[in-house]
């Protein structure tokens, strides 16, 4: 690992078990205003290019060595599945990423949107973590750690896009399964994740996050008729290094276009506030009562069993 | 083996566009196969392509016209020393390297220049696809039994003998 | 146990079996009865028979999670992650266990020592529901056996739900030590119960501190996930002050019901100090129930104004949000007040089962039903209700046990104070000169 992560910056930064204890306010001030690391990579999405070949998905489980699937990765059958409730496929244990077909209207042929984790600049399921597992590396990868994953999945209520997965069929080592950027077998190593690297059509561009804005920027700029004005993930939640460009509107897509532009941690500030503020006054607080309360008490009665105390 | 793939597959780009650069006239078939790893090569039938389209509708503006008013400020009317699509397209679009050189070079007016793959493939499958020409992978090129194995990770294990069909 | 007291047998309510003879702990834990009076006893009990049948059902059950793994007995999945184990198991019974620290601290810092006689209810209700919280949370859990890892292996510091479980592991070693005392109590080792009241207040106080935050924090882990509950159930602003309130009602709740069952279904083991003074305390606790509601229904009200959420009331979503509130809420206020009003103890027994119906209710809506609202419905695995009924049977056999024993409703009576030096020998170790201020703790037992 790398990427010395903030968070644990901030961590090694704090001493001792009433730090930990304070831990929460001070992170819940430090956040919100983290853009992502400045050389943190990412990669930009471009509906408008993606032909629904599934390469991704091939490569994928390849370079991850998940569990070959049901039906082969040439099998267009998949982009008609629908379960529970009409949801299309998601990403789950043995498919890090999965590509699903839509048909915005008035669009002349369908849509095809992948989608895996967006690697957030500052993520939700990192900071729901209680014991710290999940890394936002400096190249812009938020990694997990299995090992010392408890099996909470609080995770999973916290990530806006419902990307990580669970290995529930196992019994003894179940754990998070998610898109890691390719991290430990490529990322870090100074190249693209394997779907990016399998991808004809290039729907998938590598790249600086930064950069990869501008280039977003330049595309709707020269087709603004093929373009949405919107890159997906510049802000949302502030700020993912996966982000989309699209020809149809977001939420016609298979988007959340609702979740607005702060980090999903600035949701849990107000509680967090309270943390130090408790802790700080409630013993002097309910000490007080108490002697109050107990002079009061010696007055009147004055013969009380606790008379012992104090 | 990813490795030599990709290798193999440059030196096979770079003979195909050698090829393409050094003809002064139009060639009638070239093989585009430096790339091939699950598929193999394409047999590009550039005399017919040439009966149906303009140059430029492939070449950009590298033969000297161009209909796009975007590139026609810049490159109207100037033809290159290539043509090759090569000469201007990476095999490595995502390289370290590549990606360090584009952040160097502040100034470059090319920052969203696609790979030599998504260069081909776009080219091809957009045209294909708007002018009813066929679109799928193996009617351009057939697949190898690396890319048998690749789409079809679940056969593979279940026959463990059947990786050379 | 009722035919036993018929036969004329008493249980253990003493140190002392006859003059100079001390009950040894056997018989302790047997009640007095000989092995055969307490078999007997206890086959008749048909309360015995339910639980055992929940249990017996539900363990193939839980051996098959604890094999198969998660996905064999739940419908937890990729997009719910929590079922019915945390739905019901963690986020109903811990507030439903508030009742240690409300009554703790009414006794304890606010002097109000005629709520005694229902306290040590009120801390061994807190003690048995966070405990069984916890074991709700360790069939959930993917690898419970990490469930240390916070406290020892990983820091999560940033994470409510570090802050949960931080709370609840150093709040539970709190409610030990402050139901220890009726243990100590029983087992005579009177140097451990002076002990622990000499540090009442601390404990009390630190009860105070870790309760607050992690009731809240229960609320606040739901403000990860501001997009996936519906928003009349959500609200970053006063989730935590919302769960914060509900739990003072639910748990002062949850003592008036637990002391209406046990005075009428183990009245035998309820002294006369808790049957005589039961009415006005339940009064008393409804009083602070209402208290709490109605603080609640307002804030509830707060911050569907605060996020402008009105217009979600007219839809399918605002009928059963309105009907939680109208039956979990403002019906229980409505009786509490009425019942207060006219003295009517029955009614406010009933209302304070409707106000715990309200608050597993909410519970139940913003951690399953309302989640994911957009997507679709999840309905738990029959075998998940299977299992949350074995593990809550095994709660109450767990309470019921120690109900019978150590003296929760009823006072141990103390060896007197002159031991004959007959008997000297079989009370060997009692040389503690003055149990009088701790055994004075229910002082109308020593007139």
């Amino acid at each position: 690992m790398s990427g010395m992560s903030r968070r644990k910056f901030l961590v090694t930064s704090l001493a001792g078990s009433a730090a930990v204890t304070l831990a929460p306010a001070c992170k819940a001030m430090a956040s919100g205003s983290f853009e992502g690391y400045p050389d943190g990579m990412g990669v930009l999405v471009d509906l408008t290019r993606c032909i629904g070949c599934r390469s991704c998905e091939a490569a994928c489980n390849k370079e991850q060595g998940l569990a070959p699937p049901a039906q082969s990765f040439e099998d267009k059958s998949v982009f008609d599945q629908t379960f529970h409730g009409g949801q299309k496929r998601r990403t789950d244990e043995n498919a890090y990423t999965v590509v699903n077909r839509y048909d915005p209207e008035g669009a002349t042929k369908p849509v095809y949107r992948k989608s895996q984790c967006n690697h957030c600049n500052e993520p939700a399921c990192l900071t729901s973590c209680f014991v710290n597992a999940y890394t936002k590396t400096r190249e812009g990868a938020v990694i997990y750690n299995s090992k010392v994953c408890v099996g909470c999945r609080n995770c999973m209520i916290a990530c806006p896009f419902q990307v990580p997965a669970y290995s529930y069929s196992s019994a003894f080592n179940p754990m998070i399964k998610k898109c890691i950027f390719c991290y430990e077998t490529r990322l870090k190593n100074g190249q693209p994740p394997a779907c990016v690297g399998i991808c004809p059509q290039e729907a998938l561009t590598f790249g600086y996050r930064d950069e990869l804005l501008k280039i977003g920027r330049a595309r709707i700029k020269a087709n603004p008729d093929r373009y949405v004005d919107h890159i997906y993930g510049e802000s949302e939640v502030g700020g993912t290094a996966w982000m989309y460009l699209s020809s149809a509107p977001f939420e016609q897509v298979g988007f959340d276009t609702t979740m607005g532009k702060e980090p999903i941690i600035n949701n849990v500030k107000d509680f967090l506030g309270t943390v130090p503020m408790v802790l700080a006054i409630w013993p002097a607080l309910f000490t007080g009562f108490h002697l109050l309360a107990k002079r009061q008490e010696h007055g009147t009665e004055g013969d009380h069993s606790n008379n012992e105390e104090s | 083996m990813r490795l030599l793939v990709t290798s193999l597959f440059g030196i096979f780009l770079t003979l195909a566009a050698a090829g393409l650069a050094s003809a002064a006239a139009p060639p009638g078939m070239v093989t585009l196969d430096t790339l091939s790893e699950h598929f193999a090569g394409v047999s590009f039938d550039h005399q017919l392509h040439q009966d149906l389209a303009t140059c430029d509708k492939c070449h950009h503006h590298t033969t000297g016209e161009t209909a796009e008013p975007q590139c026609a400020g810049c490159h109207q009317g100037r033809t290159t020393a290539t043509v090759a699509c090569r000469d201007c397209h990476s095999t490595q679009p995502f390289s370290a390297a590549f990606i360090r050189e584009k952040e160097r070079d502040r100034g470059r007016y090319h920052i969203d220049k696609p790979g030599l793959k998504a260069a081909y493939h776009r080219n091809c499958f957009n045209c294909h696809e708007e002018s009813g020409g066929p679109t799928g992978c193996e009617d351009c090129h057939a697949k190898t039994p690396a890319g048998t194995v690749f789409y079809n990770p679940g056969s593979q294990s279940a026959k463990p003998a059947a990786g050379a069909h | 146990m009722k035919t036993m007291i018929a036969l004329g047998i008493k249980p253990v309510d003493s140190q002392e079996r006859a003059p100079g003879r001390r009950w040894s702990l056997l018989e302790k834990v047997l009640l007095g009865l000989t092995p055969r009076q307490y078999l007997s006893q206890a086959v008749r009990n048909p309360m015995n028979w339910i639980l055992g049948l929940a249990m017996v059902v539900g363990l193939p059950f839980i051996l098959e999670r604890f094999i198969f793994g998660l996905g064999a007995v739940t419908h937890s999945s990729n997009d719910y992650p929590w079922g019915l184990f945390l739905g019901f198991g963690l986020f109903c019974m811990v507030p439903l266990s508030a009742s240690g620290f409300m009554l703790g601290t009414t006794v304890e810092i606010f002097g109000r020592h005629d709520f005694e006689p229902i306290e040590r209810l009120a801390l061994l209700n807190g003690l048995l529901g966070y405990l069984f919280a916890v074991v709700y949370l360790l069939v959930d859990l993917g690898q419970p056996w990490r469930l240390p890892y916070p406290m020892t292996v990983a820091f999560g510091p940033a994470a409510v739900l570090f802050l949960v479980g931080w709370h609840v592991a150093t709040y539970l070693s709190v409610q030990i030590a402050e139901v220890s005392a009726s243990f100590f109590e029983w087992m005579n080792w009177l140097w451990g119960k002076r002990f622990i009241r000499r540090i009442a207040v601390g404990l009390t106080v630190s009860g105070i501190i870790l309760s607050t935050l992690h009731q809240g924090a229960l609320g606040a882990l739901f403000t990860y996930a501001p997009g996936k509950i519906h928003p009349l159930w959500y609200s970053s602003s006063f989730q935590w002050i919302h769960f914060f309130c509900s739990s003072i009602p639910g748990g002062l709740c949850m003592v008036i019901a637990v002391s209406t069952i046990v005075s009428k279904t183990m009245a035998w083991r309820c002294d006369e100090t808790f049957k005589n003074s039961l009415d006005r305390l339940t009064v008393s606790l409804a009083k602070g129930a209402s208290m709490g509601l109605i603080t609640y229904l307002t804030i509830k009200l707060i911050a569907v104004a605060h996020d402008n959420e009105w217009a979600y009331l007219a839809t399918g979503w605002g009928q059963w949000y309105l009907f939680e509130i109208f039956f979990g809420v403002v019906l229980p206020l409505v009786l509490f007040a009425r019942g207060i009003r006219y003295n009517q103890v029955g009614l406010i027994r009933f209302a304070a089962f409707v106000t715990i119906f309200g608050i597993v209710l909410n519970r139940l809506n913003t951690a399953l039903v309302a989640f994911n609202w957009k997507l679709y419905q999840e309905i738990p695995h029959w075998k998940e209700i299977v299992i949350s009924l074995a593990i809550f049977a095994l709660y109450v056999a767990t309470y019921r046990f120690i109900l019978y024993r150590l003296p929760i409703l009823f006072a141990m009576k103390p060896l007197p104070q002159e031991v004959p030096v007959a008997a000297a020998e079989t009370v060997r170790a009692h040389n503690t000169p003055e149990p009088a201020p701790v055994a004075a703790y229910r002082t109308g037992l020593d007139k």
